[in-house]
């Protein structure tokens, strides 16, 4: 997926992977591309900057721990990150099915394998 | 594979990247120490994942500065930021704001010191009178009546004095608003990059050098006048130096602190 188009949605991705427990960069990564089965591949050095964004707006809160025998900071959500989360996740619901409606509605008279690909 | 100085530690991709990170990124020295390690635990992870994947270390540490990506990413501003000539060009901007700033803010102040004199030692202290001929009835007629009252050398020297005064006004005022700007640029601009781009204190000492030699120029001027013309007009260089010497001492100050202050 481009990773612009990507880093647009960063925040909501990286408070999801966070939800399911607390996590250091480089876990929330390997997380973000296990569950996303290697679809979201962007510069890792790109979460940094939003997970201390999320951070200092108090969405996340960080501690630094040591972890397999390295000094690393543990990001957690926080009450007010869950709520964006829940906030963030219901518009991009509601924005993808009427994406996916519009869409499916297009290509529905084309054969499967061009509606297929139009959709990949 | 520990930090050094060694010729090994110097060509270890990790190594460098970090070198790299550390003087591109902004905030304050805690949140720099912190993003440093926060990214060199993540490197390392990165390496040990790909050692265990059966590449030789080198390429692992390759492969993990690669999947990083650039520093830029990592401080989250436009990649111009981590340009040297950019960061030089930052510090010399920041450099001409504190320097001029605090110039025109000296000037301003020698307007406070200029306004005193006029009133312990008269308009003439700081402005001499134009010699006859250097003006006309015309220029007579406008200065006395915004003068009404007084003569045509009196409502000259007024006028004189009140365009002095102004003038010397409006540059604290510009100064007020360089410093403004420094300290919006300055808080904008902290990161190790722009901070190191020129010696520590450089801005301080050009300062400190500039107020003073304004200030020996001024004074000298001042007891020229003093001697020669029986003081008239010697209220300006008088004045100037007055508000030099306060930025001498300014500039000095804050130079010692700079340099003694400790690293970090």
């Amino acid at each position: 997926m481009n990773a612009e188009r990507l880093k647009g949605h960063l925040d909501m991705l990286l408070l999801s992977v966070l939800a399911h427990g607390p996590g250091h960069g480089y876990e929330v990564i390997s997380r973000l591309r296990e569950s996303s089965e290697g679809a979201f591949e962007l510069p890792e050095g790109t979460v940094y900057p939003a997970l201390h964004r999320l951070d200092g707006a108090g969405l996340l809160a960080s501690t630094w721990e040591v972890v397999n025998g390295r000094r690393r900071r543990v990001y957690r959500v926080t009450a007010a990150g869950q709520e964006a989360l829940a906030q963030q996740a219901g518009q991009w619901r509601a924005f993808s099915g009427s994406i996916s409606r519009v869409i499916g509605g297009a290509t529905a008279g084309l054969p499967r394998g061009i509606q297929a690909w139009g959709l990949a | 594979m520990t930090g050094g100085s060694s010729d090994s530690a110097l060509k270890d991709p990790v190594e460098e990247y970090l070198d790299r990170l550390l003087v591109t990124l902004p905030g304050s020295p805690r949140q720099v120490r912190h993003t440093l390690a926060e990214v060199e635990a993540h490197l390392r992870d990165a390496v040990a994942e790909g050692i265990a994947a059966g590449l030789p270390e080198v390429e692992a540490e390759a492969a993990a500065v690669r999947r990083i990506g650039p520093v830029h990413e990592v401080t989250g501003r436009s990649a111009v930021f981590t340009r040297p000539t950019a960061a030089l060009a930052r510090r010399v901007v920041l450099t001409a704001a504190l320097v001029g700033g605090i110039a025109l803010v000296a000037v301003g102040i020698s307007g406070l010191v200029a306004w005193l004199l006029v009133v312990v030692r008269g308009d003439q202290f700081l402005t001499a009178p134009w010699g006859p001929g250097a003006y006309t009835a015309a220029d007579c007629a406008r200065w006395m009546a915004g003068d009404p009252g007084h003569n045509c050398m009196a409502a000259m020297l007024n006028d004189h004095v009140g365009d002095v005064l102004l003038q010397r006004m409006a540059a604290g005022v510009l100064g007020v608003l360089a410093l403004s700007g420094y300290a919006v640029l300055r808080r904008r601009w902290r990161d190790r990059a722009t901070m190191t781009a020129l010696p520590v204190g450089s801005a301080e000492a050009l300062g400190a050098f500039l107020a003073l030699l304004a200030a020996l120029g001024t004074i000298a001027a001042a007891v020229d006048l003093e001697m020669t013309q029986r003081g008239a007009g010697a209220g300006q260089p008088f004045s100037l130096a007055a508000g030099a010497l306060l930025a001498t001492v300014f500039f000095a100050v804050r130079l010692r602190r700079v340099v003694t202050r400790p690293a970090g």
